[in-house]
């Protein structure tokens, strides 16, 4: 079905994936005080880093590997939209409720099934 | 503000365990099931304990650890994970560049690199809200304190999450896998900036279209293509004053 990625190169992914967030974080450090946030160069990759993210979630969503393929699409499509509704029902912030609302509604989609 | 009715902490020892405390609500909730989440994915997605609770104590960064995952599961090589996994990093460089200018200076040191570790989403939106109310020579203790558990639990979160996968009935494990997707898929609603709300659409929409093309290069690309395009109508439509320096 797919290739994953084994041994070494799984080990050697989570490394390059490490440093690579430590860099971050670090360059972080080294410029605090001493830049603009406000700057293009962040903007641009802020918008990057939102796009690749609403990549994944999508493809998590509508094209998922594993158990959640199980599931048809309308009823996953239909549980995001209905966790969507309950964190947008108030302008305060509904995290938890929302959250709960999807996952629960998983659990009763795979109890029922 | 400040010092108005003295300081809010006696020392540092208080304003650590005061940021413990701060972060022991909902936020640590949140990130705690996201944790769990994680685990029951790297178990579903056949990976072993070691590297799903390695990302959780190394990279502490949700997003990364998915995009990790589900890179690897996909079977690409690993320089474009480290690649994509660092894209999604660098909002760290934001963050940071906010919070640490907002430490009293003799705090401003080497140990910076260290405790920088224990910098994500939930310590950072708390201690923005709350460091204008905290005097400046505690707000480091107090970031480490909050900053500590955040990491701290989200390791027994993904080791919890992992077993729970393998040893509870298969609907509850749908809803654990559901988590993280659904996080952030919430978390979009929430985003203000022209720029990335555009980027988030067109993420959404190239993102399926680029994986069917080529499944491995996916995120990179529709990252790239989808951000740059979102950057430029942002600059070109939404801003008021193009090119200003602030």
């Amino acid at each position: 079905m797919h290739t994953v990625l084994q041994g070494w190169g799984l080990w050697l992914a989570l490394i390059g994936a490490c440093i690579g967030t430590y860099i971050c974080r670090a360059i972080g450090v080294m410029l605090s005080g001493r830049i603009n946030q406000e700057s293009e160069i962040f903007r641009w990759v802020a918008a990057v880093t939102y796009a690749m993210v609403a990549a994944l979630t999508v493809r998590m969503i509508l094209l998922p590997i594993g158990l959640l393929a199980t599931v048809p699409l309308w009823i996953r499509l239909l549980i995001c939209i209905l966790s969507v509704g309950v964190m947008m029902s108030r302008p305060t912030r509904r995290l938890v409720p929302a959250l709960l609302t999807g996952t629960l509604l998983m659990v009763t989609y795979g109890v029922i099934h | 503000m400040q010092g108005m009715a003295g300081q809010r902490f006696h020392d540092r020892k208080d304003a650590f365990w005061s940021g413990i405390r701060d972060g022991a609500g909902a936020p640590a909730i949140v990130l705690f099931a996201g944790m769990v989440g994680f685990g029951a994915m790297g178990r579903t997605n056949g990976l072993d304990i070691w590297f799903t609770s390695f990302t959780s104590i190394f990279m502490f960064a949700l997003p990364g650890q998915v995009v990790l995952l589900e890179m690897a599961v996909s079977g690409s090589s690993f320089v474009a994970i480290a690649l994509a996994v660092t894209l999604t990093a660098t909002r760290f460089v934001t963050m940071t560049v906010t919070l640490f200018p907002q430490f009293h200076k003799d705090d401003r040191n080497r140990r910076l690199y260290a405790s920088v570790h224990l910098l994500a989403m939930t310590a950072w939106a708390i201690s923005m809200r709350e460091f204008h109310a905290i005097e400046a020579k505690h707000r480091w203790s107090y970031f480490v304190g909050l900053g500590l558990l955040c990491w701290l639990i989200s390791i027994p979160g993904t080791i919890l999450g992992f077993f729970l996968a393998g040893s509870v009935p298969t609907y509850i494990t749908l809803g654990l896998i559901l988590i993280n997707p659904l996080f952030f898929l919430l978390t979009f609603t929430e985003v203000k900036p022209w720029a990335n709300r555009i980027a988030i659409m067109l993420g959404c929409a190239f993102g399926p279209m680029f994986y069917l093309l080529h499944r491995e290069s996916s995120l990179l690309s529709t990252g790239l293509v989808a951000g740059t395009i979102a950057y430029f109508i942002d600059r070109k439509f939404f801003r008021k004053k193009p090119g200003v320096i602030g």
